[in-house]
């Protein structure tokens, strides 16, 4: 019978929905690089002129870079929020630091992958930490840097190891708000603005320019350890202008770090 | 005037029949000749299908006409009728009145080649299945011995004395039961599948369509149950009840509606009521996905006691009683049950009682009263990283986290009503309910806790929820259904309400890592919550073979919500008054004083339209097309002053085909239903919350396929649902929920050739098979699949038995969720704030052996 036929084909007929299918993004697994700016050879000192017009000649300058991170969400004020983790959504995180020469135009590699979905990132950051961000104390040296500037014939060696540890603690002016400068925000750099989206098989790749560290650094104000010869201490906390210059520097979200996706070769 | 022997017939397509015990059929004795009045001038006969009741004594009352052939062959037919007499139906031995349905042939006179005398089956509105719900003859008057059951029709279920040429079965007074909607609505008898191994009542559900479970709570937390696309959370999409006891819970702040169903010992389910869509206008809040009802009852009577041990530590100790002089909706039942758990940090503990009493009030009439106790401590493992079992830092069943777990109580008394007046059944039922919960689970690690400014400085103190809820409900609800004749048609009205009262008092904490106490307050809510429901369910039938069921229902919620922690932060606090860590705060701006509590209310009606045509039988099938629309109250936690639509509104369309026949013992019964639900304001999943939020639309669209065979020694079920359920924005699908289930429930049993003492033995083997195809997770990944096994045997003589139960035979490692969110516990150097896979681990190989012996009873 008619009917019989069509019920029969209404019990048996399987209906294919198709394959799990997409709920939206993709995660996936990068290699991550930092170098410094493409103009240095490594092994060769680095010469830059700074707008204070100082020949600067870098002979040592060590980064270390506890983790990176790019997020979805565009940032619209630097200092607005007390929190070290950003709002919105992080694409990408390499969790896994290193020291970098950034006086080599070379390649880098981070010692593990990177982990990502495939969102646009806004927003980068750098975290200059050697272990928990959240710690009071943390000795690790984050900037190592030897060089001499000069200016009016007049020649500045230099040398610093900078930290970030209590030495930064910032006292908050309000007493309403004793939690408005905790100190892992001063190893968070950041926003890093950008738009970039990831490209399949890319690597992730963190350029740091040390001239845009020293832009603003008047070395003649560096305090004098030495007369013969002459030597000068970037001092690791706030005791004068140019070391806090040279520390607001690292730390600074424009200019000094860039990050890109690349096909590298391997 | 010849007048043929003639025989009133049994009518072919039975509904009900005990699971394990055969109602023998009423005999008649001596049917009487029936004539057709003279008056009449007839020359041809007349068949007249009746519906009337044999009673204890044999004798017959209640007759009523189904399908007129006018007044006057009505009339003789109904006075032929009511002048048979029976053998009665016997159960157990005992004669219980049955409401049956009979063809009467009135013969005319000449010519003497009279036909003979016929056995003829009369049409019904829906074919018998395993899944089907009784036949819908008006409800009988109740009796205290005779439940009302479901299965496939067989022919005497072994035991019946009809001819084969007279396929029958009865339906069994007992307890109105509410009419089918739809393909969709599955009437489940556990039955013999009560020996497929099963760790709780919950698991029950899979007898049912497109049912998965998943727990990443621990055992004592209720389940997380996927239903045809539906993430349903731990019950806020499907409306769950125990002969009609309301378990959803109101103003739950791990979930509005939460159901937790490990207050039911699994052996004192009888059956289940699941109706996959909003098609009944008895459903009410939280029919989303569906409802499911659990019908209590215990074939086994006597004292059973049974103690079962096994893998990891278990241990449990059951008894059971059902007075043999009662029916098997009378009962008591305890239990105390211990484990270890598998892995790490999965012990449990727990004890529950649940007793029931129904009895009769005169001939018309039955009452239940009944009361539940249970408590519960536990611990739970949570989720675990991919990455983090990937690299070694975890072991696949460990735990990060070892604080995790809870526990819980329940404590309900009902008490229920059931009387017949005439061609209307009226129904009180009235319940209390206390509940109790506590629930400790961390999703996220070391993420959410954020710097404030007005907070001392402080590093992730840890994402720890600690979540307290204890709830009062008191409800009633009620129905009065009435059947009356029109169109020359049997039609059908029943009007009913429901409400329900809660006060609730729920709190969130998030606990400090370190010191283990609590460090910030999320929520402190204490709700008084309202649903007031009526609803209007008829039935008409216009032409025989059609039926057009269905109805209104209108539900009036309210909401009256006090937060005690309205004022979380402030831009600007007071310097001479720095509110500092506290969690809830009496300041606004500037310092300027506020009271740190805050009063909502707010009220709402939703209407709800649902209806169903039935068209059939043909040749055992039925055909049917089904529109309900469902409601879910919203959490009161987003209840704002004066909002008025506070909840979630479904549209759900559904067609399908049943079939059912019956070949000598053997029944089957069959489904095919496709399906498209659509929802407003969906729940997705929030792990940074470890509850759901409200999101955007949601669609789905599916087939289910169901089909049951049952035998004398055989009891096999099974089905496969297919579902695609996709954001209405995007068309993204929506992620956790699997595409594809497939179950399969198989029980065998026999007399085995051996002998002890004199006395046979019988054996039993079973097995549960469960299939769950990939689900879709945010970032485009799938979950991996879950195949187990689950098989069991048993060997029983005299009143002893031994049991042996394994789950998950092959010992397979298998995930029971799969998430993709971002989640930190510190088990890497630096945070990790970018989303990645967790799992939670399901339970390896079991074994449990059971010993139980059964004194007194049948």
């Amino acid at each position: 019978m008619l009917v019989s036929r069509v019920v029969i084909a209404l019990l048996t007929l399987p209906w294919v929905v198709g394959c799990v299918g997409n709920a939206g993004g993709d995660l996936f697994e990068f290699e991550a690089y930092g170098k410094g700016p493409d103009d240095a050879i490594f092994g060769e000192p680095y010469r830059f002129t700074t707008g204070r017009d100082y020949q600067v000649q870098l002979d040592r300058a060590v980064l270390h870079v506890g983790a990176l991170y790019l997020n979805r969400a565009q940032q619209t004020s630097v200092g607005s929020d007390t929190s070290c983790t950003l709002p919105g959504i992080y694409s990408a995180e390499v969790t896994t630091g290193r020291d970098l020469d950034l006086l080599s135009s070379e390649q880098q590699p981070f010692p593990e992958l990177g982990h990502g979905t495939d969102d646009t990132a806004r927003t980068g950051e750098v975290w200059l930490t050697g272990g928990d961000v959240y710690a009071e104390s943390d000795p690790t040296v984050i900037f190592d840097v030897k060089g001499s500037a000069e200016k009016d014939g007049i020649a500045y060696p230099f040398s610093g190891k900078l930290t970030i540890s209590t030495n930064r603690k910032v006292t908050p002016q309000n007493p309403a708000l004793p939690g408005s400068k905790p100190l892992c925000k001063e190893r968070v750099v950041s926003p890093i603005a950008m738009d970039l989206s990831p490209v399949p098989g890319a690597s992730l790749v963190l350029t740091v320019d040390p001239q845009k560290i020293f832009a603003n650094v008047e070395f003649s104000e560096l305090e004098r350890i030495d007369d013969d010869p002459p030597e000068y201490r970037i001092r690791d906390d706030d005791g004068d202008q140019p070391s806090l210059n040279v520390y607001n520097g690292i730390r600074a979200s424009v200019g000094v770090y860039a990050f890109d996706w690349r096909i590298t070769s391997k | 005037m010849l007048v043929g022997w003639f025989l009133g017939a049994v009518v072919v397509l039975a509904s009900t029949l005990a699971s394990a015990q055969a109602v023998i059929l009423p005999k008649p004795r001596q049917p009487p000749e029936v004539a057709m009045p003279a008056s009449l001038g007839r020359t041809e006969d007349a068949l007249v299908p009746l519906t009337l009741t044999v009673n204890q004594d044999g004798t017959v009352s209640e007759v009523s006409v189904e399908e007129s052939q006018g007044d006057a062959i009505d009339q003789a037919a109904v006075a032929a009728a009511s002048q048979w007499r029976f053998d009665p139906a016997l159960r157990e031995g005992k004669p219980v009145a049955v409401r049956v349905r009979a063809l009467v042939h009135l013969v005319a006179p000449p010519p003497p080649a009279a036909t003979p005398a016929k056995i003829e089956s009369s049409p019904t509105d829906t074919p018998v299945s395993a899944a089907a719900p009784p036949l819908p003859a008006p409800p009988a008057v109740p009796a205290p011995d005779q439940p009302q059951n479901n299965q496939p029709h067989q022919n005497q279920a072994g035991t019946g004395t009809a001819p084969a040429d007279r396929p029958a079965a009865v339906t069994v007074q007992g307890r109105a039961r509410p009419t089918q909607h739809g393909s969709s609505d599955f009437v489940v008898p556990v039955g013999r599948l009560q020996a497929v191994p099963r760790k709780n009542a919950s698991e029950l559900l899979t007898l049912a369509p497109g049912i998965f479970l998943s727990n990443e709570g621990g055992a004592g937390h209720a389940e997380r149950v996927y239903l045809r696309g539906f993430d349903a959370r731990e019950g806020q999409d499907i409306e769950f009840t125990v002969g009609g006891v309301p378990i959803n819970e109101s103003g739950n702040l791990h979930g509005n509606g939460f159901a937790d169903l490990h207050f039911i010992i699994p052996e004192l389910v009888h059956s289940l009521r699941v109706l996959e869509g909003p098609f009944d206008p008895r459903q009410g809040n939280y029919a989303v996905a569906g409802s499911a009802d659990y019908d209590l009852g215990l074939e086994q009577r006597g004292l059973t006691a049974k103690f079962t041990t096994g893998s990891f530590g278990t241990e449990r100790l059951l008894l059971l009683f059902g007075p043999t002089d009662a029916s098997i909706h009378s009962f008591g039942g305890v239990e105390v049950q211990k484990s270890d758990g598998y892995g790490q940090n999965r012990d449990q503990r727990l004890a529950r009682a649940m007793g029931q009493y129904q009895g009769s009030l005169g001939k018309n009439g039955s009452f239940r009263l009944g009361a539940a106790a249970y408590g519960t401590r536990y611990h739970s493992a949570g989720v675990l990283r991919q990455d983090d079992l990937d690299q070694g830092r975890v072991g696949f069943y460990d735990t990060y986290d070892p604080r995790q777990g809870g526990d819980a109580t329940r404590f309900h008394v009902y008490g229920d009503v059931e009387s017949r007046s005439g061609r209307t059944t009226l129904y009180q039922q009235v319940f209390l309910i206390r509940r109790s919960m506590r629930l400790r689970e961390n999703f996220t690690g070391f993420l959410l806790d954020q710097q404030l400014g007005r907070q001392q400085p402080h590093d992730q103190r840890g994402d720890l929820f600690d979540t307290y809820m204890d709830e009062d409900t008191l409800g009633a609800r009620g129905f009065a259904r009435s059947e009356g004749q029109a169109l020359g048609q049997r039609q059908e009205l029943e009007l009913g309400y429901f409400a329900r009262a809660d006060r609730v008092s729920a709190t969130r904490q998030r606990i400090d890592a370190n010191t283990g106490d609590p460090y910030v307050t999320d929520t402190d809510l204490a709700s008084t919550l309202g649903d007031i429901g009526l609803y209007l369910d008829g039935t008409v039938r216009p032409i025989p073979r059609v039926a057009v069921r269905g109805g209104l229902r209108a539900d009036l919620f309210t909401f009256d919500v006090l937060d005690r922690c309205a004022v979380k932060d402030v831009s600007r606090p007071s310097s001479d008054n720095p509110p500092g860590d506290a969690s809830c705060l009496s300041q606004q701006r500037f310092g300027v004083y506020r009271e740190p509590t805050e009063r909502s209310s707010t009220a709402a009606i939703q209407t709800m339209p649902r209806a169903s045509l039935l068209l059939g039988p043909f040749q055992s099938f039925l055909f049917s097309v089904s529109y309900g629309t469902g409601v879910r109250s919203i959490d009161p936690n987003y209840i704002t002053e004066d909002v008025g639509t506070p909840f979630a509104s479904i549209s759900a369309y559904e067609g399908g085909v049943s079939y059912a026949h019956g070949w000598g013992p053997v029944g089957m019964s069959a489904r095919s239903v496709f399906f498209v639900t659509h929802v407003d304001r969906d729940l997705i999943f929030s792990e940074s919350e470890g509850r759901n939020l409200v999101g955007g639309g949601t669609t789905r669209t599916g087939w289910v396929g169901a089909v049951r065979v049952t035998g004398g020694h055989f009891d096999q079920s099974a089905n496969v649902t297919l579902v695609r359920s996709t954001f209405d924005d995007t068309h993204l699908l929506v992620p956790y929920v699997p595409d594809l289930v497939l179950r399969s429930d198989s029980s065998v049993w026999t007399e085995l050739p051996l002998r002890l003492g004199g006395q046979r033995m019988t054996g039993s083997l079973s097995a549960g098979v469960s299939y769950i195809g990939r689900r879709a997770l945010p970032y485009g990944q799938s979950s991996h699949t879950i195949f187990t096994i689950d098989p069991g045997a048993s060997l029983k003589w005299q009143p002893f038995e031994l049991g042996l139960e394994v789950t998950n035979l092959l010992d397979t490692r298998y995930r029971l969720a799969e998430y993709n969110f971002v989640s930190d516990f510190h088990s890497q150097s630096a945070p990790t704030l970018v989303p990645a896979r967790h799992f939670v681990a399901g339970s390896p190989r079991t074994v449990l052996l059971s010993l139980s012996v059964t004194l007194g009873g049948s």
